[in-house]
């Protein structure tokens, strides 16, 4: 993780725990999902039919697609259940006093 | 046996102390419902095999006990807001539970109406603003009246509400969302009888899920649920003096119960019972005590176990959760209380065996289920509900002891579980019919009358 470029994307206090927020990094729509576990950072767009995520909601470490009803694990990105087939991009987060940091590039 | 040993069928009880004795020389006055005897004789007669292990049997419970029978689905809190959704399936069918705008739940199959594609996969808790099939895209609104249809201009014949998503029977009890297939299928009031009384002072809403273990056993459901029936194996299985003199009783064709004291039991009762442990010498009522868990404490004189552990539980809660539970009963705090609701469902109003539990066919599989174990600890005055927790899945072979959120009961349901497929195993090579102790094991024999009714007479689903 060290060798990537993190860059300082909201604030903890902007993301209760337990709800996400969403950011723009370029044309990239990513959602921040403050689970119990910690906060982590997912592609926003559904992989099955591109709905927003942000629009769907955060229940423990699963963010449900309100379209077709997709899982989600916010952790991995991976699916947990069909029409998605696809795992969400997931992005390294750093979380350093209240500022949240994601790393973009691969 | 000689016959004088075996007066009218059904009437012979352990010898020693009763649960009724017991409760006699409670601290605290006893719910009157702890009071109440309700046995019958419901028959001798062995129960065939096939029961348990046949396909066919299997199958036409799919087609005649599920669709018609009452079931639990979730609690009212893992979909507390508008737009939540709770996806629950029973064998082949999978029922969509809805949070309305008013604020009401409202459940439906889960299947699109135009060509019957499943509308949302996982079961659990779901997020359904406009449920949209991934099929086609029609789309609904959360009361299941249609939302879109695209390209209308082909379905003139879909008119009025022709094509809402069909209606699942709904109610609730408890703070749990209850579903039944049959749409003309008797009030679930009917069906629970004496339960709501029964529950009138601990009532099950007021208590929050702290944990939840839902686990694949390795047994038809039936096998599965009559491991947890009647407390005669604990000797055997937990190697446990309790149990012996337990009190059973029947309330309806529905509805039955157990009562087992805990931190009391009577050493006459294990008089024929394999060597002579517990009984010769029995605990002392000081050893009974570090039994439950309370230690570096002596009993002064006149004191006993149940009483001085059931008052350190009062305390211990009062401090822990800000919970209230000075006038429960000693048998109320301790106890295994355990009603059992038809056909699969398990409800415990105690404190410190404060469970539910749901046996389910696992999918079409006539030798698996899936068990879940949820913990309901009280809730205090006032608090509102947290968020559930995630149920901790666990497989076949995977001990309870990987679910560390259920303590001191994960061995416990190693051992109760560790049963089921070398019984499933034996039920294949038996020519012989499974026998029920008259008294004992007489909720087993109520649900298999229960389920003949429904076999003969339940509305197939379709």
């Amino acid at each position: 993780m060290s060798d990537r470029e993190f860059k300082r994307v909201a604030s903890l206090a902007d993301i209760p725990r337990g709800q996400t927020y969403c950011i723009t990094a370029g044309d990239v729509e990513i959602l921040l999902c403050h689970a119990a576990e910690g906060v982590f950072a997912v592609a926003n767009l559904c992989t099955h039919a591109a709905a927003r995520m942000s629009e769907g909601k955060l229940r423990g470490c699963r963010i449900l697609c309100p379209l077709h009803g997709a899982a989600f694990d916010v952790r991995s990105g991976a699916v947990l259940s069909r029409p998605a087939r696809e795992a969400l991009r997931s992005y390294p987060v750093k979380v350093e006093g209240d500022d949240i940091y994601i790393a973009l590039a691969e | 046996m000689s016959a004088t040993n075996n007066p009218t069928p059904g009437e012979a009880r352990a010898p020693g102390p009763s649960v009724a004795d017991t409760l006699r020389r409670d601290s605290r006055e006893v719910p009157a419902p702890l009071l109440e005897q309700h046995y019958a004789f419901l028959g001798d007669e062995d129960l065939p095999v096939e029961r348990y292990i046949s396909r066919e049997f299997f199958q036409r419970e799919i087609e005649r006990l599920w669709p018609n029978a009452w079931q639990w689905a979730c609690r009212e809190e893992h979909l507390p807001e508008t737009g939540d959704s709770y996806v629950y399936d029973i064998g082949p069918y999978s029922v969509l539970i809805a949070r309305m705008d008013d604020g009401g739940v409202k459940a439906f199959l889960n299947v699109c109406t135009h060509r019957g594609t499943r509308l949302i996969d996982a079961q659990g808790c779901a997020y359904t603003p406009s449920i949209t099939c991934p099929f086609h895209g029609w789309s609904w609104n959360l009361d299941g009246s249609v939302r879109n249809i695209p390209g209308q201009w082909d379905f003139p014949h879909t008119v009025g509400d022709s094509h809402n998503l069909a209606a699942v029977r709904c109610e609730v009890w408890g703070g749990f969302i209850f579903i039944n297939l049959n749409p003309e299928a008797a009030p679930l009031a009917d069906y629970l009888g004496v339960m709501p009384a029964h529950f009138a002072q601990f009532p099950l809403e007021r208590r929050r899920i702290r944990a939840h273990v839902q686990k694949t056993l390795p047994a038809n459901w039936k096998i599965a649920q009559e491991a947890f029936m009647e407390a005669y194996h604990n000797f055997e299985t937990h190697d446990s003096p309790h149990g012996a003199n337990a009190q059973y009783d029947v309330f309806s064709k529905y509805v039955s119960r157990f009562i087992h004291t805990i931190g009391s039991y009577s050493p006459t009762a294990l008089a024929d019972y394999p060597g002579d442990k517990w009984r010769s010498p029995p605990m002392s009522e000081q050893e009974m005590l570090a039994d439950l868990s309370i230690e570096g404490r002596s009993l002064a004189a006149g004191e006993t176990a149940r009483q001085v552990a059931a008052q350190a539980i009062r305390e211990q809660l009062q401090a822990q959760l800000g919970v209230d539970i000075d006038r429960c009963s000693d048998s109320q705090v301790l106890d295994s209380i355990e009603y059992h609701l038809f056909p699969n469902m398990f409800f415990f109003p105690g404190i410190l065996i404060p469970m539910v539990y749901r046996f389910r066919p696992n999918g079409d599989d006539v030798d698996s289920s899936i068990f879940d174990v949820l913990v309901l600890e009280p809730l205090p005055d006032g608090a509102a509900h947290p968020e559930p927790p995630e149920p901790t899945r666990l497989g076949v072979e995977q001990s309870y002891t990987e679910a560390p959120e259920l303590g001191w009961l994960a061995p416990v349901y190693d051992e109760d579980t560790g049963n089921l497929d070398l019984q499933t195993r034996g039920l294949k090579t038996s020519r012989k019919g499974l026998s029920l102790g008259n008294y004992q094991e007489v909720r087993i024999r109520r649900v298999h009358q229960t389920l003949d009714e429904f076999m003969d007479q339940g509305k197939p689903f379709r």
